[in-house]
Parts: structure tokens; sequence; C-alpha cells
């Protein structure tokens, strides 16, 4: 009888360990917190905020990966801080798109994360989906140790590493660039044998204080370290600028990705602009004053002052005194009209008409374009309504 | 009073309101007060020739223009004859690399002192011009670069001692500039007059916004040191160096009239957009046609901005600028095979300029030297 009972207890225990072991493998997966698409559109002026509530759980060595397409071969991203629209850390201000891209948090810019949560910005780029992964979950052989290198900043540096370095490299693991005496502004340059840089994406990846990582996300990179031969002691060429290289290891995801989509934040729907239209969305403007859209000149060169814009919103339900106000698209961003004061338009739910009979706005839309500014509501639409 | 208030009341309105293109009578009207001759007394008959004829046709037509892929090559005009069938007229090269060419340099990529491309594109009836993004060691001892400041990667390079007899800027900078006459004295040996545009875009944005600054070395102590800096090298080149094949243009940047260099060592004046629209380029061509009423204007440098995309050549001259001449900017990635589309101007912008019928290629302008 007290044998049936420590087995059943044992049991007992055992489920509770598999449901533990369960659930941490579960908080383990690769998650996704940010449903796509959202496009980033040409000259830096789309992003997206990922909020701040999916990192409170989040630890140093965590990993978020932007999965995306439509990419152009000029792409670029960055990770911004949105205290003031620098990269989260410097290697993250600016970086070549060529398949998904990362970021490995560290302490510093996961307090900023916790705080405020980041941009994912840059240009010419879609974003399908962003996802954070534990580190835990990306396991790494080192696979060179030097001797290290040290990058000049002329380039004339690199270190050649064997095929044999490569032997288990397979798409979707990284090549992680330790580094130290790193400078500002230092970059890795990866090459194949043929001293060509093995993608895009390779040519001068930005390089962090401890190093870099650049992940494999396609055949090509291996067909390259396939044709150099395996017997090649230089199938690979690593280079650059500003940092020393003192190894290099392969990391490779050992979890797996969860479909759960619970809690998931999903990118604000995108709609195709139809002719007259200068924006369809959603854009919050909340009650800090933290919105705003900027218009460019562009779509004004022709406009005369029978031209009206028309803004058509919806309230935020706790807005405070829901407002708005244009302003130029330069400088202090002084009102559109050349008043030393803005002019407020108080929101009431109907669409606000901008009109141009106002030779001076009418100039400044035309010369610099235009900054919506203002509280308590959601910008859903802009029309530009020619007399003609 | 009533008749003073309404008249204040309408040039109040003027001034705000989108001015009227330049017609072609205020266009004359502008082309009178402009000097017939070029700065430099000693000229060449062939520098004055072509400045002679770039003035009978200002104001009438523009001339096309390209920058050459960074430095030493007819790439850019390449591409244009690829997509219209027609070739630029001027063609602008750049000495961004005379310190890796081969005649100075046998570890270097290029070589200035061929002038295979220089003397065929002056063969074939195109005008030669060149520019020179100037670079100097960085602080760190070991990069080149134009850009000024206190980082490793940037310059301390001082223009206010380039001027400065015995100085180690004024050693390199006499280095420097002597190795670029001798490419400008072959071109001036085969007869060849060059559109010569140096320390461009000094004043960079510091009139644009609170903390703008210069993005050259050459402007980074402001205009008066910069001034000096100007008369500098155009007594270098046309004095010391004999060189009387250059026209010389200046390069304007938004409310830096007091960076001008003055009208005695200035043939023409320019201006670099890249946001190229059409209203306000309307607006700085008639500013800068006002500002400098014995100058001839030009659209020195013009592309796609990050944010916008360059206003066709035939809406920017409806609107009424009338540039002397346009030069767009290189892809190098597009030229490369690493970009699918031109950034600055493509096909679409190329063809509506030839077909605007108020662009002249190279053809034209060949006519153009044999009729005057």
């Amino acid at each position: 009888m007290k044998s049936e009972k420590i087995a059943t207890a044992m049991k007992k225990l055992l489920i509770c360990v598999i449901c533990f072991i369960s659930a941490l493998r579960l908080f383990a997966d690769e998650r996704t917190i940010l449903l796509g698409p959202k496009t980033i559109g040409p000259g830096w002026k789309d992003n997206i905020l990922l909020e701040a509530r999916h990192f409170e759980k989040a630890k140093a060595g965590d990993i978020i990966t932007v999965y995306n397409d439509n990419a152009k071969r000029t792409a670029q991203a960055a990770f911004q801080d949105p205290k003031d629209w620098q990269g989260v850390a410097p290697e993250y201000g600016c970086f070549n798109v060529g398949g998904p891209f990362r970021m490995t948090l560290s302490d510093e810019t996961l307090a900023k994360l916790r705080e405020r949560g980041c941009y994912i910005g840059g240009h010419d780029y879609r974003i399908l989906r962003v996802t954070l992964t534990p580190g835990e979950e990306f396991v790494e052989k080192i696979v060179w140790r030097g001797p290290a290198k040290q990058m000049k900043s002329d380039w004339s540096v690199s270190a050649e590493l064997p095929a044999a370095c490569f032997k288990t490299l397979k798409v979707g693991d990284g090549l992680v660039l330790h580094a130290s005496r790193v400078e500002d502004g230092a970059a890795a340059k990866i090459m194949d044998f043929t001293w060509n840089v093995l993608e895009k994406a390779t040519d001068g990846i930005p390089v962090g204080p401890t190093g870099c990582t650049y992940y494999i996300n396609d055949d090509a990179p291996l067909l390259k370290l396939q044709l150099a031969g395996k017997d090649n002691p230089a199938a690979l060429r690593i280079g650059g600028k500003g940092y020393r290289l003192d190894k290099v290891g392969i990391v490779s995801f050992i979890g797996q990705r969860s479909e759960d989509l619970t809690d998931v934040q999903r990118a604000p729907k995108e709609y195709k602009l139809q002719p007259g239209e200068l924006f369809h969305g959603e854009k919050l403007f909340p009650n800090d004053w933290s919105g705003n859209l900027r218009l460019t000149a562009e779509p004004f060169q022709e406009c005369t002052e029978s031209d009206v814009l028309i803004l058509h919103y919806e309230l935020l339900k706790d807005g405070e005194t829901p407002q708005m106000s244009f302003r130029e698209n330069k400088g202090k961003w002084y009102d559109i009209t050349g008043a030393k004061e803005p002019i407020w338009y108080r929101l009431d739910g109907n669409d606000v008409v901008l009109t141009f009979d106002n030779p001076q706005l009418l100039d400044h839309l035309k010369t610099s374009g235009l900054v919506i500014t203002g509280l308590g509501f959601t910008l859903t639409r802009i029309e530009l309504i020619s007399a003609q | 009073m009533a008749m003073l208030l309404l008249f204040c009341a309408c040039s109040k309105d003027a001034e705000a309101e989108p001015q009227a293109p330049v017609t072609q009578e205020t266009g004359e009207e502008a082309v009178l007060t402009i000097s017939k001759t070029l700065v430099n007394p000693n000229a060449t008959a062939e520098a004055q020739a072509l400045y002679t004829r770039l003035l009978s046709v200002y104001g009438t037509i523009a001339l096309s223009g390209v920058v050459a892929d960074i430095d030493w090559n007819i790439r850019e005009a390449e591409n244009v004859h690829k997509w219209t069938g027609k070739w630029p007229v001027i063609n602008v090269f750049d000495f961004i690399n005379i310190h890796a060419s081969k005649d100075v340099n046998p570890q270097g990529w290029l070589d200035y002192s061929d002038m295979t491309h220089v003397d065929q594109w002056h063969q074939l009836g195109g005008i030669v011009g060149a520019m020179w993004h100037w670079q100097v060691k960085a602080n760190n001892g070991t990069n080149l670069t134009c850009s000024p400041g206190e980082k490793p990667g940037e310059t301390s390079f001082d223009p206010s001692q380039v001027y400065v007899d015995g100085s180690a800027e004024n050693k390199q900078a006499l280095h420097d500039v002597d190795q670029v006459a001798g490419y400008l004295k072959k071109m001036q040996a085969k007869g060849i007059p060059v559109i010569w545009r140096p320390f461009h875009e000094a004043a960079g944005n510091t009139y644009e916004f609170e903390g703008g600054g210069a993005w050259f070395w050459w402007g980074a102590k402001g205009p008066d040191v910069y001034k000096k800096l100007w008369r500098w090298m155009y007594d270098r080149l046309v004095n010391h160096h004999k060189l009387n094949n250059l026209i010389w243009v200046w390069t304007s940047q938004t409310g830096d009239e007091t960076w001008y260099p003055g009208d005695d060592v200035v043939d023409i004046v320019g201006r670099d957009n890249y946001a190229a629209l059409m209203y306000p380029l309307m607006k700085e061509f008639n500013a800068l046609t006002e500002q400098y009423p014995t100058k001839m204007i030009t659209l020195a440098e013009c592309g796609n901005g990050d944010e916008v995309k360059m206003s066709l050549w035939s809406k920017i001259w409806a609107q009424g600028s009338r540039w002397s001449w346009f030069m767009t900017w290189y892809d190098h990635a597009y030229n490369e095979g690493n970009s699918d589309e031109h950034q600055f101007a493509g096909p679409e912008w190329w063809t509506d300029a030839f077909d605007s019928g108020t662009v002249m290629d190279r053809e034209a302008w060949k006519k153009v030297k044999s009729e005057k």
C-alpha cells in the first residue's frame, strides 16, 4: 500500500516535472511578437514600434528576428530608440537587409526596450513578422580561434578561414564574429575565396562591442563555400575595419517556432492608395503629443489655391481635447500659414478641410511639404482634392 | 493712400504667390545683364567660345549633363545613351581619387594621366567638366576623406592654413593642386576647355536649420576663409600654372550669399539639389538669377532625394526654371549591377527630358558649335 502511494506520488511528480519542462519549452520557443505586413517604403519615413510589453520577460542574449520580403537590393534597416531615433546600439542604427535580420539583446538595449520599446525602420522592404527567441535556443560552436586579426581602418587586413571550418554550416545558421578593441564605425566584410563579398549584406556589417553575427538565409553563400573546395585553406575571408577578430563561431537554432499568436502585436492594416489619396491607414496621434505625419512637397507641386486637403480621422475614446495642426515640413515646424503660433483645429468628429487659398500656406506646402501634429485621434485618410 | 495700400497688398501677394514662369522675353532680358566674357582675361579662345555658346542658348534650352561614376569614366553617359539613344552634352569627371592615380601611385587603380575618355568626349562634340571631391588624410592617418571633424574617420585639415605659405596644409594642398593642374594642363594642351567646379557646396546646410554646418573641409572655417581659399586656388591655377581653359563654376547653397568668392573669380553660379522638385527649383533659380545678375545659373547636381523623386524635366522647365545645364548624379550600385533602379535619374526621367524639346543632346550641341 505504502509503495503504491509512493509510486502514485512519483507519477504525479513526474507529470509535474514533464509539465514544467513542457511549459519551459513552450516559453523557450521562438515567439511571434508582431505580425505584419508592414511596408517600410523608401526614404526612411516608415517604421513600426515594437511595444515595450514584449520585453518584460526577455533577457540579455535573446534574439529579435525580423522576417521580411520585397526587399530591394539597396534596402536598409534599423532598430531605433523612440527617445532620439538613434540606433538602440550603434551597430543597429543602419545595416543592409539581405533576408531576415536580427538583433541580439544586450543589458543596455534590453533596458531601453523594456522602457519604451523600439522602432523597426529603414527603407525598401516589408516586415512579415517579428519574433523573439530566447538565447539558449541557439547553440554556438567555435570553429576558428585565430590567430586574432586587427582590422585596420583602411580595410587592408583580413583573416582566412579554411573550408574545414564550415562543414556543418547550413541555412539558418549564423556566423558569429567575436571581436574586441572595437572602434567607432567598426565594420566587418565577409568575402568568398575570390575576395568578392559573400553577399550584399556582408559588405560592411556594423560591429558591436563584442562582435556581430551574420545569418545564412539561403543556399547562395553555402554554394560559394562549396565552390572554394573542401580543402581550400581560404574558403572564406573576413575583413573590415576598426576591430580585432578573435574567433568565429557558428550558431544554430535548436528550438521551434510557436504558432501561438496570443498577445501578438498586429501591424495596422495597409491600404493601397487610390488616386488623390495621400494617406490611408491608421496613424495614431496619442495624448502624449508623440504622433505626427510628414508629407513631402512632391504631391503638392501642381496644386493651386482652389485645391483642398481633406483629413478623415476617428476620435480616441479617452482623448483629452482632440486637436490637429499643420506645420511646415522643415526647421522648427512653424505653422504652415507662416503664423508664429500654431493654429489648432478643434476636432469634433467631422472631417478637417485645409484650404489652399492662403498664398503663404500654398507656397510652404509646395516648397517643403507638410507635417500634421496633434492629439486625441487616429488619422485614417488624407485626400487631395483638385478643383479641376 | 488707398492706391499705396493696394500696391503694397499686391506686391506682397506677388511675393508669396507662385511666380510666373520665366518667359522667353524675361529670359532674354536676363541674358542682357550677363557678362559676355570669362573672368580670366587670358582665357583660351576655346574656353571663351564655349562660354559664348552657352550664353547664346541660355534661357531658351538647357544642356544635358552627367557626372562620371565616381571618378574617371563616362559610365553614366553610356547609361543615358542606352536608355534614350542620345548622348548627354556634358560629362563631368571628378578628381576624387587622384591619390590612386597610377602616375603617382604604382598600386593605383585608375590613371588620370590617361586622357582617352576626355579626349574622345571632346572629339565627339561633348563638353568636358571637372569637379573635385578633394580628399585629405583623415585623423586616423590612413583614410582619405572630405568630411571635417574630430572623429578618426574625419579630418581636422585646416582650410585657413592652406593659403599660409609653409604650413603643413599649404604643402599638402600645393602637392594636390599641382597634381590636378597637371591633368588640366593636358586638357589645355589638347585645346579642351573645361567647366571647372571646385570647392562645391561649401556652406553645407549651415543656413538650413539650427545646428547645420559644412560637410566638406573647405567650408569648415566659414565664409571668409572659404573665399580666401577659392582665390588661392584661382591664383594657383590661373596665374601660376597658366591654366586658361577653365570656366569657373561656383556652387551656391541656400542662404550662403556671404560665401560668394566674387564676380571677378566666378564665371557661372550653380546649385546642387537632391530634392529637385519643380516648384522649389523655380524659386531657387529665380533667387539666384536675382542675386547674381551677371552670371549664368546652372543646376550643377541634381537627382532624386531620399524622400522625393525629382520632378520630370519637362515639368521643371514648364514651371519656369531656365538652368543653363543640369547634371544628374551617378549610381554606382546600379552601374555595378547591384540595384535594379537608378537612384538619381533613370530611363523615364531622361526620356522625358529629351522628349520635352527643352534639352540638348550632344548631336544638337554639335550643330550649335558648327553654327556659332
